[in-house]
């Protein structure tokens, strides 16, 4: 046995004895509150909006799970569950599955700014879902599967820009993902250019994250790959908290560093992609939500990757409950509902840093 | 002495300031934005900024006058042979300059007001129409009659389609107004709002607009709201400068008392949001769809 082996059988026995039962109930009960504060935001969020719906006959309709339309007239039955309740699921979806690519994404690249909007990832994923709608706008499956390429493809380009030969500092990364953003901005300005006007409109508002066209067909997808990217990236919580001391000490400590950064890539633009073919972009929900969590939770990753991922789903379903809301019956983009708080937030951590 | 050159100098100059006072080669019209706007008495050379300008000033037989025009100019057919100076939302400044213009003509409908500064920061004088319902329509015809001297063509225009628009009301004196939902786009849900030129043209037809106190002209709407609203009947336009796109109704409305009884009409888009002489024509088939009965003869 050589020398640096018993070392690294030594280093995984010691990480071994630290990963207690604490960890695992302090998981446990983050999760569980945290999902009772979801399951709550999605039953009052239900019950606002831009038409008024009886309270006590909404809930009661609610709480039969559709079975039963209580004392609502059609309308507002429908209005509940065929409007209000998918757009509210998707806006869930769409929060998770964002926060947690944020989350996992900021713990690899050992960078506290890493986010898919701000690397530039979410917009690779709208121009794979323009792609979609300019050459497939028949199929809707084309659009979450050419945004997961599209967002697989823009992190592979930040990812290989930001590294210089000392590493992917901070700053190379973020200077990598603005040329990134950047240059996608552009593509996306040339080919909406070149759209016809009903596509443009639709388009432009879509491109500030916008979640009332929620597809009947896609909302269970983008639900299924938040709930499966999530659980993935949760099961390599481990390799990520070994990660954040540096990729070196991760290989020595028995990580495959190679396999988990894979792992994450991919999974992060699957889950990047799901959102932006869903929403458009939704910007700093992967940069606020995990900030927080790590804030309030700790940097354990295998605490705050969940407990970013319901987090998210609180944040965005109140940011677009302020969005449907605020002017109604008008609307605004929930993007830029979420860049209002995000924005501010990011200076204060770019302050930091 | 050196106060008496410098003051002799300045009588010289602001005698010479003074001279040219001659007979009026010019003359000053004010336009919809409040603009003085100062015009020579005969103009030769016109851009249109706007599709509706385009058709008017083809209206009134001024066509022959137009050097320039946007992409979106297609009708009437000649209106194609005129130059391009790219599309209403971003017009070609240079190539406006190159064609030495007399007047470029705006209209608010194409949201343009800004680029009215850079047109005369380079002396072109602008004149901008703001057109809001049917009445605004005939000012537009109008103003341009007079500005391009053929103010008889534009009178005869301005009677000929106020005899139609009344012949309309004539025909719905008896009906009762229609509820109606305008689906500008289905996905994102885009509706006509206050201050939208069709919202007019809806009510003249016999209609009532679900979304006319709605702010602004083209709000993004509340899908759940449109739910709500059950209208009577869904106006899509469709096949016309928006192209093709519009021509299912939005999932919200699926179950709406129009979807239902199949009370959803496709207008030609070109002739429901150009304040210019068709609207005439898209008041009349809207209204003929929302109303059969009434013009059975």
């Amino acid at each position: 046995m050589t020398v640096i082996e018993s070392h690294r059988n030594r280093s995984r026995t010691v990480y071994a004895a630290s990963y207690n039962r604490t960890t695992l109930r302090k998981t446990l009960i983050a999760c569980a509150v945290l999902t009772g504060a979801l399951l709550l935001t999605v039953i009052m969020m239900s019950l606002v909006g831009s038409e008024h719906l009886p309270a006590s006959a909404s809930l009661c309709a609610l709480f039969s799970f559709g079975r039963s339309q209580c004392a609502l007239t059609t309308d507002q039955f429908d209005i509940l569950f065929q409007i209000r309740l998918p757009r509210i699921l998707l806006a869930a979806a769409v929060g998770g599955s964002l926060a947690t690519a944020g989350a996992s994404y900021q713990a690899l690249l050992r960078n506290p700014l890493a986010e898919p909007y701000l690397l530039g990832i979410s917009n690779g994923a709208a121009v794979g879902t323009m792609v979609a709608l300019v050459f497939f706008g028949g199929n809707e499956w084309s659009r979450p599967l050419l945004a997961f390429v599209g967002a697989l493809l823009a992190t592979l380009a930040v990812y290989r820009l930001a590294r210089g030969r000392a590493g992917a500092t901070p700053e190379r990364l973020v200077l990598a993902g603005v040329i990134v953003t950047t240059f996608l901005s552009s593509v996306i300005v040339f080919v909406t250019t070149l759209m016809d006007a009903t596509r443009i409109r639709s388009f432009t508002f879509w491109l500030l994250g916008d979640l009332s066209g929620t597809s009947k067909n896609l909302l269970p997808v983008a639900i299924a790959i938040a709930i499966v990217g999530t659980v993935v990236l949760a099961a390599n919580a481990r390799s990520l908290n070994l990660l954040m001391l540096g990729e070196r000490d991760a290989f020595d400590l028995g990580v495959e560093v190679g396999k988990v950064r894979i792992v994450v890539f991919v999974v992060a633009s699957l889950l990047v992609g799901s959102s932006v073919a869903a929403s458009g972009s939704v910007g700093y929900v992967g940069l606020v939500v995990p900030h927080l969590a790590r804030l309030s939770l700790g940097s354990d990753n295998r605490l705050s990757i969940p407990a970013a991922a319901l987090g998210g789903a609180v944040f965005v379903i109140v940011a677009d409950t302020v969005a449907r809301t605020m002017i109604a019956p008008r609307e605004l983009p929930v993007g830029a509902i979420t860049a209002l708080i995000g924005a501010p937030l990011f200076i204060y951590l770019l302050k930091r840093t | 002495m050196c106060l008496i050159l410098v003051l002799v100098f300045y009588l010289g100059c602001s005698g010479k300031h003074s001279a040219p006072e001659t007979s009026p080669t010019v003359r000053d019209v004010t336009d919809d934005a409040g603009r003085r706007v100062v015009l020579p008495l005969r103009i030769d050379r016109v851009i249109s900024l706007a599709p509706n300008l385009t058709e008017i000033t083809f209206a009134i037989g001024a066509g022959d006058r137009l050097v320039g025009r946007t992409s979106y100019c297609n009708f009437p057919s000649e209106a194609k042979t005129v130059a391009e100076v790219g599309d209403t939302l971003h017009p070609n400044l240079e190539r406006i300059i190159a064609l030495r213009p007399q007047l470029v003509l705006i209209s608010t409908a194409s949201q343009l007001e800004v680029f009215t500064h850079q047109l005369e920061s380079q002396n072109i004088p602008v004149f901008v129409t703001d057109p809001h319902d049917l009445e605004g329509v005939f000012r537009s015809i109008d103003q341009l009659g007079t500005i391009l001297g053929q103010g008889n063509q534009a009178k005869q225009l301005v009677d000929h389609l106020r005899a139609r628009t009344a012949a309309v009301a004539e025909a719905l004196k008896q009906t009762r107004p229609v509820t109606v939902f305008y689906q500008l786009s289905a996905e994102p849900l885009y509706t006509a709002g206050h201050d939208a030129f069709v919202t007019d043209l809806i009510r003249r037809a016999g209609g009532r607009s679900v979304t006319a106190e709605v702010p602004g002209a083209w709000p993004k709407y509340s899908a759940e709201s449109a739910l709500a609203a059950r209208p009577e009947a869904i106006v899509l336009p469709t096949g016309g400068s928006m192209g093709e796109g519009n021509s299912a109704v939005a999932e919200a409305l699926q179950r709406s008392p129009a979807a239902i009884q199949g009370k959803v009409y496709k207008i030609n888009d070109d002739l429901l949001v150009r304040p210019g002489p068709r609207a005439i024509d898209g008041l009349e088939e809207m209204a003929r769809a929302l109303h059969p009965d009434a013009f059975k003869q």
